[in-house]
C-alpha cells in the first residue's frame, strides 16, 4: 500500500507503455491483412487442420489454436492443437480400440 | 542517360511525400545531380507551392502529355538549384486524365534526360497512385510513427511487391524524440519490425518544414534544419553513401547549446 503510494508519487506505476499496445495491435491487424483470407475459409481451414490430425492422433478440438503470425514479412501458419491420446502410442493399448 | 524512377508513396494522406519530393529532390540537385521532380497529384498540386516555383507555372504535366507543348517547356527550372526541375501537376484536371501507359512513356523520356525522375504521388491506392507508381523502377515509403501511417505503408509495401517494384526504402518521418522517449510513440526499431523494410532515412518533427514552407523554400537549403539535415543523410544514402542516422535523442540542454554554436558557425 505505502510502496503503491510512493511509486505513484514517483510516477513509476506499471502503466503499459502506449507505443507496446500501438506495436502489438499493429501487429495482428498487419497480419490478417497480409494474409487476406475470409473468416469462412479461416474456419474451414481449422476444420479440415483439425480432421487432418483427429486421423492420427485424438485431439481435443475445442482447445485448438490456429492463428497466423508474421516476421519480416513471412507468413506463417501457427497451430496448436492438444492430443489427448495418441493412438499410434504401441505402449497404451486403451485407445486403440477407438481406431475400428 | 538511364536515370533513376522514383516514386515517394505513402498510402495515407498528409504524411510528408510532398515534402519528401521537395527535399530530396532539391539535396541530390545541390549535390550535382540533376533531378526532375513530377507532381503525379493530379487535381490537388503541391509541389510547386512547397517548391516556390507556383508562380512561374505556364504547362502543366497534362499539357506535355497531350502534345500541347514539349515536354522540356513543361519542365520549371528552380532558381536557386540549377539542377532541379519541376514537372508541375494540373489544377483543373483529376486522375482519370492520365492513364498508367502514359505516365511510363512520361518518366522514360525524363529518365533519359535526368539521373533522377522524383514523383509525388497521390495518397490512396486507386487511379492515381497506379499511374505514379507505373513508370518508376524504385520507391520511398514514407510513414509517421503512428498505427493508421504504418498499417497504409504495409499496404504499399504489398501492392508495389505485386507490380514489381521490389525493395522499396523506408523514410520514418515526424519522428518526436520525447514521445518516444517516454514510450509514448512507436520508436525506429518497432516501425522496421513491423514493416520489415530497409530503412533509408528518420526525421525529426520540426517546426522548420513549415517555415520552410512557408518561405517556399525546401529546409534541405537551411543549414540550421534538423530536418534539412535528415534529408541531406536520405539523399546521400539514395547516392550509395554509407551515413550514419541522426541521433534521434531529444535534445539535451548542452545539446541545444551546442547546435546554437554550431548554426553560428
Ligand atoms: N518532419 C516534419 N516536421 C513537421 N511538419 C512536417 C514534417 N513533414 C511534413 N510536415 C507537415 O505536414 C503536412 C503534410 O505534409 P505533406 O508533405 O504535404 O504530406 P503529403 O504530401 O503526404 O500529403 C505539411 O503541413 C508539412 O509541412
Ligand atoms: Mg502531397
Amino acid at each position: 500500500m505505502v510502496f503503491e503510494f510512493v511509486s505513484w508519487i514517483l510516477g513509476k506505476k506499471d502503466k503499459p507503455r502506449s507505443k507496446d499496445l500501438a506495436k502489438e495491435r499493429l501487429k495482428l491487424v498487419l497480419t490478417h491483412d497480409r494474409v487476406d483470407i475470409s473468416p469462412q475459409m479461416f474456419e474451414k481451414l481449422r476444420r479440415d487442420l483439425a480432421s487432418a490430425c483427429a486421423k492420427y492422433v485424438e485431439i481435443d478440438e475445442a482447445g485448438m489454436n490456429v492463428r497466423f503470425d508474421s516476421q519480416d514479412r513471412t507468413l506463417a501458419l501457427v497451430a496448436s492443437v492438444p492430443v489427448i491420446g495418441a493412438k499410434r502410442n504401441p505402449y497404451s493399448s486403451k485407445r486403440r480400440g477407438n481406431m475400428g | 542517360m538511364n536515370g533513376k524512377v522514383m516514386v515517394v508513396t505513402s498510402g495515407k494522406g498528409g504524411v510528408g511525400k510532398t515534402t519528401a519530393v521537395a527535399n530530396i529532390g532539391c539535396a541530390l540537385a545541390v549535390r550535382g545531380k540533376k533531378v526532375a521532380l513530377v507532381d503525379a497529384d493530379i487535381g490537388l498540386r503541391n509541389l510547386d507551392i512547397v517548391l516556390g516555383l507556383e508562380n512561374r507555372i505556364v504547362f502543366d504535366i497534362i499539357h506535355a502529355m497531350e502534345g500541347r507543348c514539349r515536354l522540356r517547356q513543361a519542365l520549371i527550372r528552380d532558381k536557386r538549384v540549377q539542377t532541379l526541375f519541376l514537372l508541375p501537376a494540373a489544377q483543373s484536371k483529376d486522375k482519370d486524365a492520365i492513364a498508367p501507359d502514359q505516365m511510363k512513356e512520361l518518366t522514360g523520356e525524363l529518365a533519359g534526360e535526368f539521373d533522377y525522375v522524383i514523383l509525388d504521388c497521390p495518397a490512396g491506392i486507386e487511379r492515381g497512385f497506379k499511374n505514379a507508381i507505373a513508370g518508376a523502377n524504385a520507391a520511398v515509403i514514407i510513414t509517421t510513427p503512428e498505427v493508421s501511417a504504418v498499417r497504409d505503408a504495409d499496404r504499399i509495401v504489398g501492392l508495389l511487391e505485386a507490380e514489381g517494384i521490389e525493395q522499396p526504402k523506408l523514410v520514418i518521418n515526424r519522428l518526436r524524440p520525447d514521445m518516444v522517449k517516454r514510450g509514448d510513440m512507436l520508436d525506429i526499431e518497432d516501425v522496421i519490425d513491423i514493416l520489415a523494410i530497409d530503412l533509408v532515412g528518420v526525421v525529426p518533427d520540426d517546426e522548420t518544414v513549415i517555415t520552410s514552407t512557408n518561405r517556399g523554400e525546401p529546409a534541405v537549403l537551411d543549414g540550421a534544419s534538423r530536418a534539412g539535415e535528415a534529408f541531406r543523410r536520405i539523399a546521400a544514402r539514395i547516392e550509395g553513401e554509407d551515413v550514419p542516422f541522426l541521433s534521434m535523442e531529444a535534445p539535451s540542454f548542452w545539446g541545444r547549446i551546442k547546435r546554437f554554436l554550431g548554426a553560428a558557425r
